[in-house]
């Protein structure tokens, strides 16, 4: 049980990370700040994300309704 | 839109956030809330009620000259939060209100017929409300024009907050954070994550809710209404995360940081919970400013449990102007006070087993998604969904 959630913070910490929302990684998290070519490629991947899906916006929901 | 606009981006943020870091002490309040109001001039002109939207700009001046009063225990702060909820009322409500007493418009002689919203007025009305109440309590000092200014003038949190607490903000638009790397790979990862939750998550799942209306209810086959329901609540968290991703991002790029909003609600075990974690930021200024003024949780439960429904109608109803959001909020303020009730029956065990841990949060979850039926339709759709649901 106490692992189970030991993980699972863990991996909530880590998508928090690499989601920029935590300026520190969870411990034995291989990527650091300074890790250049991973951020590079994350970052690629995220517009590439965004260049595929865009087009289709509709306003934000909470910006007066 | 403005956040998803390339206008934002190459017009004010990046501009903005460079001028903010390099200008001294002295001048960066003054890039703030100048920049500040030209994205409200120019976003109103834009999008938002045209040149009368843009002339709202005189109601944060006139708000800052009228706070220039405030004093501790002074009747001057509870003139400014009335005079700031009337204006909201005057803008947000009016039709709503009037409407209940003459429901058909065109015999409603105080019907606003081309009535606009002024941008991020739902937003800014809390930190106008908390400046002057926290004056009244003497809880924050009065800093000067230009701070005040760009306290409610920060373009990044102007429009769908984070709620900034003013308190909170003056010592770090006094000291900027200089890690100038840093600040900018979390804030542009952060605006980038955002874009993609937006993108890639909310737009698309607007297909499915799309069809959360009465003709398509009524056209489908039972089993697909829970689906639809079920991907607003990921739409609705995806869709307002990412702007909070998107607004504290832009604010880590002048070196400043605002309140997070969320944080993993949708993994919580409980209601309470759930709230402590679900736009955090609003869930903090409710607590402040109407839960705990009206005795929050001491006294009698029976005057607890009203606290409660009373601030969660105050939550419904901030959030639309229309019969169902009061709904919604009076329907949470019930789960709330079923939570409270259940665990002075039953306290919480200091471990609570696995199995009952994953009971609670399937419990929560799909509480608060058959609740969002009301927020995402009228009364009478989201009862039509329903009876289907239940009875085909």
């Amino acid at each position: 049980m106490d692992n189970a959630m030991t993980t699972f913070d863990w991996m909530k910490h880590a998508f928090d990370y690499i989601g920029g929302a935590q300026d520190e990684p969870p411990p034995g998290f291989p990527v650091q700040l300074g890790h250049w070519w991973f951020w590079a490629v994350w970052w690629g991947a995220m517009v590439l994300a965004i260049y595929v899906f865009s087009g289709q916006s509709s306003k934000f929901i909470y910006i007066d309704f | 839109m403005i956040f998803n606009t390339w206008d934002y981006y190459l017009l004010f943020l990046i501009p903005s956030a460079i001028l903010c870091r390099v200008a001294s002490p002295r001048l960066r309040p003054w890039v703030i809330f100048m920049s500040g109001g030209l994205f409200f001039t120019y976003f109103s002109y834009t999008q938002f009620g045209g040149i009368a939207g843009a002339a709202c700009l005189a109601i944060f001046l006139w708000e800052t000259f009228v706070s220039r009063f405030y004093k501790s225990s002074s009747w001057i702060c509870w003139f400014g939060v009335t005079q700031t909820v009337l204006f909201l009322a005057l803008f947000k409500y009016r039709n709503f209100l009037t409407g209940l007493f003459w429901r058909d418009a065109a015999h409603n002689p105080l019907y606003w017929k081309n009535a606009f919203l002024p941008l991020g007025i739902s937003f800014f009305t809390f930190e106008f409300v908390h400046y002057a109440v926290d004056r009244y309590r003497n809880k924050t000092e009065e800093g000067s024009v230009t701070e005040y200014l760009a306290f409610i003038l920060f373009f990044p949190t102007m429009v769908a907050g984070p709620i900034k607490r003013y308190q909170d903000f003056l010592p770090k638009l006094r000291t900027i954070s200089r890690e100038w790397v840093v600040d900018w790979q979390r804030g542009l990862t952060r605006i980038l994550t955002g874009l993609v939750k937006k993108f890639a998550v909310a737009d698309v799942l607007t297909a499915y809710t799309n069809h959360l209306n009465w003709m398509d209810i009524s056209r489908a086959q039972r089993m697909i209404l829970p689906l639809w329901l079920f991907a607003y609540g990921i739409k609705i968290y995806a869709d307002f995360s990412a702007y909070s991703d998107i607004a504290i991002g832009s604010a880590r790029l002048f070196g400043i940081r605002v309140p997070e909003n969320f944080d993993w609600p949708y993994l919580r075990t409980n209601i309470t919970d759930f709230w402590r974690h679900w736009h955090m930021s609003l869930t903090n200024w409710l607590i402040d400013y109407i839960y705990i003024p009206l005795g929050g949780s001491r006294g009698r439960s029976g005057k607890v449990y009203a606290n409660i429904l009373v601030t969660m109608l105050v939550s419904g109803i901030w959030h639309g102007a229309g019969v169902n959001f009061i709904v919604w909020g009076l329907l949470h303020g019930i789960l709330l006070a079923i939570r409270r009730a259940w665990r002075q029956i039953r306290p919480m065990p200091v471990t609570p087993p696995l199995w009952s841990q994953l009971g609670s949060w399937l419990l929560t979850y799909v509480a608060v998604n058959l609740a969002w039926a009301f927020f995402c339709m009228d009364v009478h759709t989201a009862l039509f969904f329903f009876r289907r649901l239940l009875h085909g």
